[in-house]
């Protein structure tokens, strides 16, 4: 068979129209490749049908192309949403890390908040105590009438210094106001003094924390039955007999 | 209204390669009432001729990677698309239900049918109506319906080779008519 034969026997127009079976249609691409008459024909033959079918158009129902465009758009959306996942597992991987970052900063912040909530307790308990015991002693010198003051002068030793004793007649408790005393080396401490028929009364010691911390406005002593006047002296710390005064006395007042 | 009313076929299927969506609204606009003939021509029904359209589109939209430039023309892609789908909905069990519902006495004797004049035939078809009656019928039953040789070949009690013979006479012979 020549290729004018081959092209009008119909081949052409089976290939075209979809009626070719395989193995003719692998013949006739064959004869395209090799053959540009045969190439021709088919073209020619397309163009034709094209044509024919253009004339012989029949416009569609108005919204069949409205339906096709909402069917694209929405397979569309459904491709997005294939995709979805591999950028969840992305999505997942950062909020994962970012959930382990926030959660460490967390447990520091909480961590950091509890230290920082047992010092404010610490700090409320302290002050609290440090309040009751300024109210206890403010009630002390204002509220009770039975109440006698002794102001201690300075002596030689020390003219600034500067005391007050206040002694319930009552209860016969003794408080100390430290207007003013310098503050004892390590070594020594003050001893506070009742004096009754010129005798000196140990009525305690000062402790040295007192100058240290200052957080209590008065300091309680031994109580003392009856007293005339009120001394403190600078004694060294851990002396035998602590009956008699051996220091030097820093404030003298009396009642 | 369109900036650029006319793409180059190879300009055209780039765009609808790349999923453009106004390269597509233009093949549409510009193919949609040949291939609505076409598939008017199989399927007779208007409103499955528009669900089998719309299907189609839907298709070419979908299928448009795997269109090969070297084996032809988009409009012949497009048409052995159209055709396909028109020949799965008239053999689809729905529709032969429908048809019979509507009117049964056509489709009864059905190659009798296709040899008997029709008037309303448009297109491929009426071009059809030019050929001798015994290609005729072969060229319908083959195109038109889908039918393979060998189905042919035994509904009209004709031997293989002879329904091959034909057929290709017959398709030979129109391209020599539809062409102007």
């Amino acid at each position: 068979m020549n290729i004018e034969e081959y092209i009008s026997s119909g081949i052409v127009e089976s290939y075209v129209l979809g009626l070719a079976s395989q193995e003719e249609r692998s013949e006739f691409e064959n004869m395209c490749n090799q053959y540009p008459i045969v190439l021709e024909a088919r073209n020619a033959f397309e163009i034709a049908l094209e044509n024919q079918a253009m004339q012989n158009a029949i416009t569609p129902s108005a919204d069949v192309k409205s339906k096709i465009f909402n069917t694209i758009s929405s397979s569309a959306k459904v491709v997005s949403i294939v995709e979805a996942p591999v950028k969840k597992i992305n999505w997942f991987k950062y909020a994962a890390a970012a959930s382990v970052i926030l959660l460490a900063g967390s447990l520091y912040f909480n961590f950091s908040l509890t230290e920082k909530n047992k010092k404010l307790s610490g700090d409320y308990t302290n002050s609290l105590t440090e309040l009751n015991t300024i109210k206890k002693d403010i009630q002390v010198l204002t509220n009770k009438s039975e109440i006698k003051m002794a102001s201690l002068k300075g002596t030689d030793v020390s003219p600034q210094s500067y005391t007050t004793v206040y002694w319930d007649s009552t209860s016969h408790d003794v408080y100390l106001l430290i207007n003013n005393l310098p503050k004892p080396p390590s070594e020594k401490q003050y001893q506070l003094w009742a004096f009754l028929d010129g005798k000196p009364i140990d009525i305690g010691f000062i402790s040295n924390d007192y100058f240290i911390k200052q957080n209590s406005l008065l300091v309680k002593a031994k109580s003392v039955q009856k007293v005339q006047a009120f001394a403190i002296s600078l004694e060294k710390i851990g002396r035998e007999d602590v009956s008699v005064p051996a220091g030097e006395v820093y404030v003298y007042g009396g009642l | 209204m369109n900036i650029k009313t006319t793409y180059s076929e190879q300009e055209l299927v780039a765009l609808l390669q790349e999923r453009n969506e106004k390269a597509f609204g233009y093949l549409y606009d510009n193919y949609s009432g040949a291939v609505f003939g076409i598939i008017n021509s199989i399927v007779t029904d208007k409103d499955i001729a528009n669900d089998v359209l719309q299907n189609v589109f839907v298709n070419i939209w979908k299928k448009i990677e795997s269109y090969d430039a070297s084996k032809g023309r988009l409009f012949t892609w497009m048409l052995n698309i159209a055709r396909n789908a028109s020949i799965d909905e008239i053999r689809s069990k729905g529709f032969r239900q429908s048809q019979q519902n509507q009117s049964l006495n056509d489709n009864v004797d059905f190659p009798g049918a296709s040899i008997g004049p029709v008037t309303e035939d448009v297109g491929l078809k009426k071009v059809l109506a030019n050929l001798k009656s015994e290609w005729r019928v072969l060229v319908d039953m083959s195109y038109f319906q889908g039918f393979t040789h060998e189905e042919i070949s035994k509904i009209l009690n004709i031997p293989l080779g002879t329904v091959k013979t034909r057929i290709r006479s017959a398709l030979s012979q129109l391209r020599t008519m539809i062409q102007p």
